[in-house]
């Protein structure tokens, strides 16, 4: 026969046949030997010499895996990135990942079981099989028992191998020429697949961006929003006023936020900040500066912050001679009290933290008018 | 007929004087080591008995409730393990002695306590006697039904047994889970009945199917050396060992289910029971327990050739039994302390029982046929092949 071949296939009426055949077609070292069947026939893996399944092995490999990472993610989120104490378990409980580690677990086996076996071991995605377009394939169907010779190498001689297959009993043979094109996946074939998910992807992306951008309040499901709770600044019917906030119970303050600097302004120009200048407490006020102040005042305190554009009123700009000049308990009066469009920060910081914030804005003053002793201390 | 291969096969003088000589140690407990540790060594071997029994039993159950065939050829050897739900009795019996002393809920005490004043009923004396008694009782009856109708069919060969049992085994069922349940409530966490767990009972069922299981893969290969059930292959082992594989993880499963829901509620008198368990000497046990009955069968059963491999499969098989012997022995013996007790009146409570179920079993393996030769799916089941 001119033209290369795919495989020959013998023709057998019966399984015992067909079981009888196989040693002899193997012994005979034409090429790979395949049966195909109607159905699952008893001893035939270990007669067709097949080799064991390293499915189970990857399963196995990819279900520690699973475990593994399940573990290694919940651990460095709930005890090395953001430690957090949850129903008085320590950071990090081994407990509470089991469930977790067991799902995981179970979801790589699985998809390792399903994928491995359509993708790397029954080469999924193809065309079709060579042997569907054959004669034979209607008795494969009903009640024919085939085994193939398929071709290994150029050197295939299929002459000799339907003459192998007629000697072990073969009714029929049929030599299956090679396919004109490969049915397996090409290069060629994987582009043009990649192309289509990559266009997928934009049009998708692109109609969600539009469609978000159009209608911003399509909300799918809010189930979110509409919980039964208390929103700020709504009302709501569970309080007799009719608000969703409350203020303080009458003559209560809570803890840490006693009522400071209620005078005036000047009279508050004679209190004293209570606190070491440390650098825990230089610290604790850069932090409140840069949560509570820096977005009206900006970074170095010149009153130009993110926010400002946007304010109405124009912050103070706290490098300015009037504010060089201020005793600290005025400006401690302003964050209590607030000033004009500034708003009071009192409900928001602790005593502690109004006065390390005082001690970082005069900081902030220093940086900016540094004189030649404090670059020698800075130096030092 | 036998041809003793098995290293294990020891002559039956030896297990007779391991049994007189436990006899011995178990009496001198009594008087030596106090009516507390006696007890509880009694009901340690009480549930152990009665687990392999009824797992046994389960198993048979199991098969005529799905109508399975590949198990029809070793069903034999279930049906045999199961009768030590006979010799269960009288020890049952006897450990209704043990009420009054181990178990707080049957002290008059228990009706002044806060806790218990409520179940004071329930855990009492005569109550408490009268549901073992009639756990005991439907026991006998599936075993009347299920392994004297099958052994009757020997010599009858009457189809009729298989639909009768069919019929039998929905309702078996519901008994067993019943009787599973009672014991493991009453006998197990009846002795700190302050505590409790819903999911208790099905969690010593977990261990009493294993227990079966693994005696019944243990018994089978025992019968393949002597050159016994031929035609029972590979593919009938696989099976035995894919059970076991599953049910070691559905124990582990329960067991840490059980444990992380406590654990996380973390309300006294529910985590009291583990922090017993997890403290000192206890806790080491509890890792062990936790290796031998979950990681290593999981690894040693995990790969397909293992669960046909009769070499392999008889070591997980000695392990599931140590490991379910331990399982029990944690449930039961913190009660005696924050030690583990283990000595001499432990030994001769093994020797006594050990030797006793062994010379149990092993007379049954030598009565009648090895299969149930009447059945007529046995043909089929011989065939079996995965
Ligand atoms: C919402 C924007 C905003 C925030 C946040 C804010 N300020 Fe102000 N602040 C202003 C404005 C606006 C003024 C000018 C008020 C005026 O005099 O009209 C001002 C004025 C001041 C003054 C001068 C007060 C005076 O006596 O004239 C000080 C001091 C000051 N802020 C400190 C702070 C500190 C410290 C914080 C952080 C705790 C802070 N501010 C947070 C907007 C803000």
């Amino acid at each position: 026969m001119p033209e290369t071949s795919y495989a020959v296939l013998g023709v057998f009426e019966t399984p015992d046949a067909l079981m009888k055949a196989i040693p002899q077609v193997r012994a005979a070292k034409l090429g790979a030997v395949e049966a195909y069947t109607p159905y699952a026939i008893h001893g035939i893996e270990e007669a067709l010499g097949l080799r064991k399944s390293p499915l189970g092995g990857m399963v196995l490999v990819m279900g520690i895996l699973g475990a593994i990472t399940a573990f290694g993610f919940q651990y460095w989120i709930s005890a090395v990135d953001y430690p957090i104490i949850t129903g008085g378990k320590g950071a990090g409980s081994w407990e509470a990942f089991i469930p977790i580690m067991f799902e995981v677990t179970v979801l790589f086996a699985t998809f390792t079981a399903g994928l491995g076996m359509l993708f790397l071991l029954n080469k999924l995605p193809f065309f079709g099989h060579p042997v569907l377009s054959s004669k034979s394939i209607k008795g494969i169907t009903r009640d024919r028992y085939v085994l193939a010779l398929e071709a290994e190498s150029e050197a295939f001689d299929s002459t000799a191998a339907a003459r192998a297959l007629q000697a072990a009993g073969a009714i029929e043979v049929e030599a299956l020429p090679a396919p004109d094109r490969s049915p397996f996946l090409t290069s060629d074939y994987v582009l043009r697949t990649l192309g289509g998910i990559f266009t997928a992807c934009v049009v998708a992306g692109m109609a969600m961006y539009f469609a978000t951008k159009w209608f911003p309040v399509l909300a799918p499901m809010k189930y979110m929003q509409e919980q039964p709770r208390l929103n700020a600044q709504k009302a709501s019917s569970f309080f007799k006023d009719g608000h969703g906030m409350q203020l303080p119970v009458a003559g209560t303050v809570a803890r840490g936020y006693l009522p400071t600097a209620t005078g005036t302004q000047e009279e508050a120009a004679s209190l004293v900040n209570p606190l070491p200048r440390t650098p825990e407490v230089f610290a604790l006020g850069k932090k409140v500066y840069t949560n509570r102040c820096e977005v009206c005042h900006g970074a170095v305190g010149n009153g130009v912050g993110s926010l400002t554009a946007a304010y109405g009123a124009k912050p103070a700009n706290l490098q300015a001679q009037q504010f060089l000049d201020y005793p600290d308990g005025k400006i401690y009066w302003a964050i209590v009290n607030g000033k004009n469009a500034m708003p009071s920060h009192a409900p928001y910081l602790s005593e502690r933290e109004r006065w390390a914030v005082v001690d970082y804005v005069r900081a902030l003053q220093r940086a900016q008018n540094a004189k030649d002793e404090d670059l020698k201390v800075a130096t030092r | 007929m036998s041809q003793d291969k098995n290293a294990s096969n020891l002559p039956a003088s030896w297990l007779w004087g391991a049994v007189a000589l436990g006899a011995l140690g178990v009496l001198g407990s009594y008087a030596a080591a106090g009516p507390e540790r006696f007890w509880a060594n009694w009901v340690f071997w009480f549930v152990l008995l009665f687990t392999l029994g009824l797992g046994s039993l389960f198993i048979v159950a199991l098969e005529h409730l799905v109508n399975a065939k590949w198990s029809v050829p070793i069903r034999r050897i279930p049906e045999r393990l199961a009768t030590l739900l006979i010799p269960s009795i009288p020890v049952g019996l006897i450990a209704l002695g043990a009420i009054p002393v181990l178990y707080p809920g049957a002290r008059p005490e228990a009706a002044h306590h806060p806790l218990l004043a409520g179940k004071a009923f329930w855990l009492s004396l005569p109550f408490f006697s009268a549901r073992t008694i009639v756990a005991l009782a439907l026991c006998l009856l599936g075993l009347w039904v299920l392994v004297g109708g099958s052994l009757k069919q020997d010599a009858t060969k009457d189809p009729a047994f298989n639909f009768r049992a069919r019929k039998f085994a929905p309702a078996f069922m519901a008994i067993f889970a019943l009787v599973v349940t009672l014991v493991a409530f009453d006998w197990i966490s009846g002795l700190t009945p302050e505590w409790y767990s819903d999911i208790f009972g099905v969690y010593v069922f977990a261990g009493a199917f294993l227990s079966g299981l693994a005696a019944t893969a243990l018994a089978v290969l025992h019968l393949q050396d002597q050159g016994r059930l031929e035609g029972v292959r590979g593919d009938h082992l696989y099976n035995l060992g894919g059970f076991l594989f599953a049910f070691t993880v559905f124990w582990s499963y329960i067991g840490f289910a059980q444990y992380m829901l406590m654990w996380y509620a973390n309300l006294p008198d529910e985590v009291i029971w583990y922090k017993v368990r997890l403290q000192g000497a206890w806790h080491l046990i509890t890792l062990v327990l936790a290796g031998l009955h979950f990681v290593l069968p999981f690894f040693a059963l995990v790969t397909r050739d293992s669960k046909k491999d009769p070499r392999r499969l008889r070591r997980v098989a000695y392990l599931m039994l140590g490991a379910h012997v331990l399982d029990i022995y944690w449930l039961i013996f913190p009660i005696l302390g924050a030690s583990p007790r283990f000595s001499w009146p432990e030994l001769s409570f093994a020797l006594f029982f050990l030797g006793g179920i062994l010379l149990w079993v092993r007379g049954a393996m030598q009565k009648g046929e090895d299969m149930p030769v009447g059945d007529p799916f046995l043909r089929e089941g011989l065939e079996f092949r995965l």
